[in-house]
């Protein structure tokens, strides 16, 4: 009898101190004194695994809806994921919360999405990478041609890798690496645009790719770097969320560069300096921004948007501290491959393996 | 596609270099001093899933205690990164102090305890992120243990080769790297040359044989728990204060699962524990560079990726009988 008293009184210590931890993250903010007297628009969005503090594709969504709350005065919460099976339940929380426009962030929640916008119908959904495919009445997909993105950075790489006298850290071989997180669509169009950007500008580049399989894993997106910089890669540029942070350390340590994803690394990396040329930029926050503004204006509609180079979706970051150190020919190339992006004269693949 | 299929010699060119032995010891170490806390904290008869948890609580404490160290304290770099591992190893022993209260004195479930102590672990690093550092997810950067033994020297001819691998290989790792080898060499001797370890064995074994013949059980198991816990905390602090330099959210990534396989692969033995975990890091190591050519033999990226997942099974399944686990693990003891 005892013993199970004592069992009891374990578990329940436990759970409340998991609760306790967890609570803190969800957002354990007491209730919200009760609707303020001009209803404010709720907007609300759930986290890919990665979480907020990816320094690029959660922060970046997140930085379009501080952009909403300051200019458009709407109320606004993130939610981070731990697992996959956090998102039924965390868009459930917003929604339960009366929260009428939610993010879903991430690929990966395709099938979470869908099932949402059939159990809310009365919330909007704004689903970034995620294609509806569907007839959902209140689902918008929001997608980014990262291949054009990529592209930039490709243009950059394929140029600075044979010009060795902009930086002493770039060698004589021909070589360019791609360090991805895990092999889904919006990772591989980067990695396409990559390539096809690198090819267009120096034809006999080697680009090596390599995924970690994970958008977490610090210590394996390291391993990806040293093992492409052991292979005369001198130049990185990693699609992969937290692993790519570790192969940005692998750069620093080793003299190679970097270029980063989403948002401008530059400013956002742990440690920065001039290691990062530039970053191949997907304005999530111009996209995130522009769909709760359609809301509030009443022109929301459900199906899919692209946000590319035109839409001012995707970009290439400031060059800081290579500003003076970029030859004018590159920023010339970058100026040229934009316009013909833009007129439609080059058009970008989104399969690696058709760059 | 333009490049022509790469031949065997070119493949086998940028696999077997001095790298590929240098990173799987990188990759094992963190999984290794998880094993071998694994396999002392088993040995007594307590089961500990906890490790993913004690490792991502030490790695957590440690960033902070060496990002915190230089203003603080007014040390340098190097000496932070000390006190971070330091605090890493605290962390990890007062978090396997909750394990061992619930799962000894308590006699609570153990792998209960060890799960609430991994939800506990993730929840509660993400939220101090935001309390320490007013943002979420990953924390900035801070010092890291520099590599023990740089040597600049160039050597020409067949000498030279030698060195290069020599150097390549095993020379220019960071200092918890080796700690962790003598860690697993001085732990086997330990376990089964001293009198310590013949009463450690004795409790997962016999918990009420060891009793009679006066060993306290409590005490026996509350110090393997807590040894775990600190290597654990070792563990999290190679991957923060010397593998990445930053803590992010659910860094360890499994780690602390592989290390109970591994644990378990090397028939909970300290060595045994080192060699499987040497084993999973060369399986990974040597997927990262065959990955290389996955565009260029048309092979999806994927594939690449399962292929250490699918070297532990078949290993585990074809070269191993039938591993035995101490026989009282899992089961609190209960005095008469």
């Amino acid at each position: 009898m005892r013993r199970g008293i004592r069992t009891v009184l374990a578990l329940v210590l436990i759970a409340a101190l998991s609760m306790l931890a967890l609570g803190g993250c969800g957002g354990t903010t007491p209730a919200e004194p009760t609707t303020p007297p001009a209803a404010k628009l709720k907007a609300g969005m759930v986290t890919d695994i990665g979480g907020l503090g990816d320094k690029s594709f959660n922060d970046l969504s997140y930085a379009g809806l501080q952009k909403a709350e300051k200019e458009l005065g709407v109320e606004i919460k993130a939610v981070s994921s731990k697992a996959m099976t956090d998102y039924d339940s965390n868009i459930a929380l917003l929604a339960n919360d009366k929260y009428e426009v939610i993010f879903c962030v991430g690929f990966l929640m395709g099938d979470a999405i869908s099932k949402a916008a059939t159990d809310f119908p009365s919330v909007k959904f704004g689903g970034i990478d995620i294609f509806n495919g569907g007839t959902q009445p209140n689902q918008l997909g929001l997608l980014f041609k990262e291949q054009e993105a990529g592209y930039l950075a490709g243009v950059t790489a394929g140029l600075l890798t044979k010009d060795t006298a902009v930086d002493p850290r770039i060698n004589k071989e021909n070589v360019i690496g791609f360090v991805g997180g895990m092999p889904i669509p919006p990772v591989q169009k980067f990695e396409a645009g990559f390539i096809a950007g690198a090819k267009s500008v120096n034809p006999d580049v080697v680009v090596k790719s390599l995924y970690s399989g994970s958008f977490t894993d610090q210590a394996k997106g390291k391993e990806l770097g040293l093992s492409l910089i052991s292979q005369k890669v001198d130049i990185i540029f990693a699609a992969a969320g937290q692993s790519g942070i570790g192969a940005y350390q692998a750069c620093k340590e080793k003299n190679a560069l970097f270029i980063g994803v989403d948002s401008d690394q530059y400013l956002t990396l742990p440690t920065p300096g001039d290691t990062v040329i530039t970053s191949a930029m997907k304005r999530v926050d111009v996209g995130v921004f522009d769909t709760i503004k359609a809301v509030k204006d009443g022109t929301y509609k459900a199906g899919n948007m692209t946000f590319g180079l035109k839409e001012g979706g995707v970009d290439l970051a400031p060059w800081h501290d290579f500003e003076s150190k970029v030859p004018q020919t590159l920023k010339d190339a970058i100026e040229k491959a934009k316009a013909a992006i833009i007129d439609g004269s080059v058009v970008v693949p989104e399969d690696p393996t058709k760059a | 596609m333009a490049s022509p299929p790469p031949g065997i010699a070119e493949i086998l060119n940028t696999v077997l270099q001095p790298d590929l032995i240098a990173s799987s010891l990188r990759i094992a170490t963190p999984l290794a001093l998880a094993a071998i806390g694994g396999t002392i904290c088993e040995r007594s008869g307590v089961v500990n899933i906890a490790l993913e948890g004690l490792m991502l609580i030490a790695a957590f404490f440690g960033t902070a205690a060496a990002l915190a160290a230089p203003t603080a304290l007014g040390v340098s770099p190097v000496a932070a990164a000390w006190i971070g591992v330091l605090a890493a190893v605290i962390a990890g022993v007062v978090m396997s102090g909750l394990h061992a209260f619930t799962s000894i004195t308590l006699k609570a479930d153990q792998v209960v305890s060890g799960t609430a102590i991994n939800i506990l672990a993730l929840g509660l690093t993400g939220f101090l992120i935001q309390v320490f550092y007013d943002r979420q997810g990953t924390t900035d950067g801070a010092a890291t243990l520099p590599p023990l033994f740089v040597f600049d020297v160039k050597a020409s001819g067949a000498l030279g080769t030698v060195w290069e691998w020599v150097n390549g290989m095993f020379l220019g790792h960071t200092p918890l790297v080796y700690v962790t080898i003598v860690i697993a060499i001085v732990a086997q001797w330990a376990m089964y040359r001293t009198r310590w370890g013949l009463r450690l064995r004795a409790l997962g074994e016999h918990p009420r044989a060891a009793d009679t013949v006066g060993i306290n059980v409590v005490k026996g198991r509350y110090v393997a728990v807590l040894m775990s816990g600190a290597l654990a905390g070792l563990a999290g602090a190679n991957l923060t204060l010397e593998q990445v330099g930053s803590f992010s959210e659910n860094m360890t990534s499994g780690r602390g699962f592989i290390a109970l396989a591994a644990n378990i692969f090397g028939r909970w033995t300290p060595v045994g524990s080192y060699l499987a975990s040497l084993l999973f890091g060369f399986a990974e190591a040597l997927e990262i560079r065959l990955q290389t050519f996955a565009a260029a033999i048309n092979i999806p990226p994927q594939f690449f990726l399962m292929l250490p997942y699918v070297l532990t099974v078949v290993v585990l399944a074809g070269f191993m009988g039938r591993a035995v686990g101490p026989a009282a693990v899992g089961k609190p003891y209960e005095k008469e």
